[in-house]
């Protein structure tokens, strides 16, 4: 799949004509053409997120995942390496690993016996015998086939299936802030990604779950029934009543920053229920042990971020969400609690938290999804064509940050968003550039 | 296939244990009724089923600890209220209007029981319509509470056949 250029194949339809600096067409979330494009040049030759480190800790562990339709395994080797290979055996292409997850020194194809090792080479051919002298020629090729480039940063394991323009980091770019913010609260400065992904089946765009996460807009009408009937917000929605900006990390990142806001009140723990630090005083300990108690308080004030990292990551404060696309209209929306080594006091609260916020029967992302279902349908009027994302545009502000909006409700996060989207897909920027 | 194989073990049924016919007509009736008022959207109505320390849990594998691992559901007392309060709130978009449902619950066992408490499993089908139908299968575990001549709901554990996902939205009371 490196040496195919399949880009010539797909669809020919003029992206660049369906952006504006502050609209897009509503074709760009229902077009089976657009979604082909998509697949090519944002996941099939861009740095797309596969997997996180914790949860492929040993040897041996392997999580399997699709990315644009493709099965791939996400393994750690006996050399410690973590690599990400075509699940698709070499021989006449059975999906050759059948688990989410496991432990294995190698694969073996139950279709006739091929057996690879954990790093990819074919180890086994049974019945070598009736294959001629040329096949052994060719055997050592004849390996499952890589991603082209593997690279991580913060445990977060990211892939270019295809040779990448630009390395993870360029693409990070500023979005490496986000995860550095979320490491802060980890007294090892480490993750456990292990409490199981919800998969949640979407009838909506992929990109209205991930343009969605950064709307600070929607909260107050979308999630009206759970500030109205649970319990208040942690900090008002009304823009003009907090210091809660968005802001466009470039590169199609973007995120809401409650940092200011959390700092101006100088309250810790905001983001977690306001507990008390009292009620946590071994992650308390360890955290100071670890950090010190400037470096602490601070951690507990500005907690986790809220950022999306192009294309289908989404660092949820204490949750952690990627999208896989299905389809135009399709998505599955996995969730899984960002736990902290070692620190079950803190764990089980993240737990119970991500229980009720996140996923299918979550309080908040529940209504999401059906909101989302809402919109696919209604982008299928076709009058107006448009869809209006104004928000902000005569506040945005760019400093060395970003294009920043103090305006938690302005659509500066998704303006980015388009803007990197509409550059990848017309090759004016390198695929997760 | 390894999920249905765990889900009959967990939900294992011990030698001995009472079938339908010689299940207490008084614990089948307080099941249905509860699976009506699910069914029915009657969200007050089923909550004051519910004894005090309520455990209301769909996990995402039967296997699954919920001190490790997250579940789709995994509510206390005090959750169910507010879950409640949402769906009673007319902004629960998700079942603003109410999915129309009715569940079959059917292989009714008594697996446990102790002074006050029943122990119970079933299999349950669930139509749910909303954009189209969506049929829901699995296990119901539920313990049942003799609480001053009333019955208390303890406990009620949803294995989905499909709990590996992906799940649809699973807002209303399943």
């Amino acid at each position: 799949m490196t040496e195919l250029d399949t880009s010539a194949h797909v669809g020919q339809v003029d992206v660049a004509a369906l952006v504006e600096p502050d609209r897009v067409h509503g074709s760009v979330y229902t077009s089976q053409e657009v979604y082909d494009q998509e697949m090519d040049r944002i996941f099939r030759n861009g740095w797309v997120f596969v997997a996180h480190v914790s949860e492929v800790p040993e040897p041996g562990d392997y999580v399997t995942r699709r990315i644009a339709g493709e099965p791939w395994i996400v393994v750690r080797g006996k050399d410690g390496e973590v690599r990400v290979l075509a699940n698709r055996c070499t021989h006449r292409g059975n999906r050759l690993c059948n688990a989410d997850a496991g432990n294995s020194s190698s694969f073996r194809c139950p279709y006739h016996g091929w057996t690879f090792s954990n790093d990819g080479h074919l180890a086994g051919v049974p019945m070598r015998d009736g294959y001629g002298s040329s096949f052994h020629a060719v055997r050592d090729a004849m390996g499952l086939s890589p991603a082209a480039a593997v690279d991580s940063y913060g445990g977060f394991v990211f892939a270019s299936l295809n040779p990448p323009a630009i390395t993870l980091l360029e693409h990070l770019g500023r979005s490496t802030t986000a995860i550095d913010r979320l490491l802060a609260v980890s007294p090892t400065g480490e993750l456990n990604l292990r409490a199981g992904w919800m998969k949640h089946d979407m009838r909506c765009n992929w990109k209205m779950v991930m343009e969605n996460n950064v709307d600070g807009y929607h909260a107050l009408f979308t999630h009206a029934s759970v500030y109205d009937a649970v319990k208040p917000a942690k900090v008002s929605h009304v823009p003009s009543k907090v210091e809660v900006y968005v802001r466009d990390l470039g590169n199609g990142h973007s995120e809401i920053d409650y940092a200011k806001e959390y700092s101006r009140l100088d309250e810790e723990f905001i983001w977690f229920g306001r507990i008390r630090r009292e009620k946590l005083p071994r992650y308390v300990a360890a955290m100071e042990e670890a950090r010190g108690p400037e470096d602490t308080h601070r951690a507990f004030v500005v907690g986790p971020p809220h950022t999306l990292i192009f294309p289908n990551l989404f660092l949820a404060e204490m949750n952690v969400m990627t999208v896989e696309p299905l389809g135009p209209g399709r998505a599955i929306a996995y969730t899984t609690p960002a736990l902290i080594p070692g620190a079950d006091e803190v764990n089980e609260k993240t737990l119970r938290r991500s229980e009720g916020a996140m996923g299918p029967a979550g309080f908040l992302i529940a209504d999401d999804g059906e909101i989302g279902a809402r919109n696919q349908l209604g982008l299928a009027a076709g009058s107006p064509e448009w869809v209006v994302l104004r928000r902000g545009t005569e506040s945005d502000i760019t400093d060395e940050t970003g294009i920043v909006n103090h305006d938690k409700s302005a659509e500066t996060p998704q303006r980015g968003w388009w803007k990197h989207w509409t550059q990848v897909l017309t090759g004016t920027a390198a695929p997760g550039a | 296939m390894s999920d249905l194989t765990s889900l009959g073990a967990a939900a294992a049924v011990p030698a001995g244990a009472v079938p339908a016919a010689g299940v207490d007509p008084a614990l089948a009736s307080f099941i249905y009724t509860e699976a009506r008022l699910a069914d029915e959207a009657r969200y007050s109505q089923w909550e004051a089923l519910w004894d005090d320390d309520a455990k209301y849990w769909v996990p995402m594998h039967p296997d699954h600890d919920p001190r490790v691992n997250v579940s789709y559901i995994y509510d206390n007392r005090r959750r169910i209220r507010s879950r409640v309060a949402q769906l009673n709130s007319g902004n629960r978009h998700s079942q603003t209007p109410p999915s129309v449902l009715r569940r079959l619950i059917t292989n009714l066992e008594v697996v446990a029981q102790d002074a006050d408490t029943t122990t119970l499993a079933a299999n349950f089908v669930i139509y749910e319509y909303r954009f189209d139908l969506t049929v829901w299968a699995g296990r119901y575990e539920y313990r049942i509470r003799t609480r001053g001549g009333d019955l208390k709901l303890a406990a009620k554990t949803v294995h989905l056949v499909n709990a590996g996902g992906p799940v649809p939205t699973m807002s209303f009371l399943i």
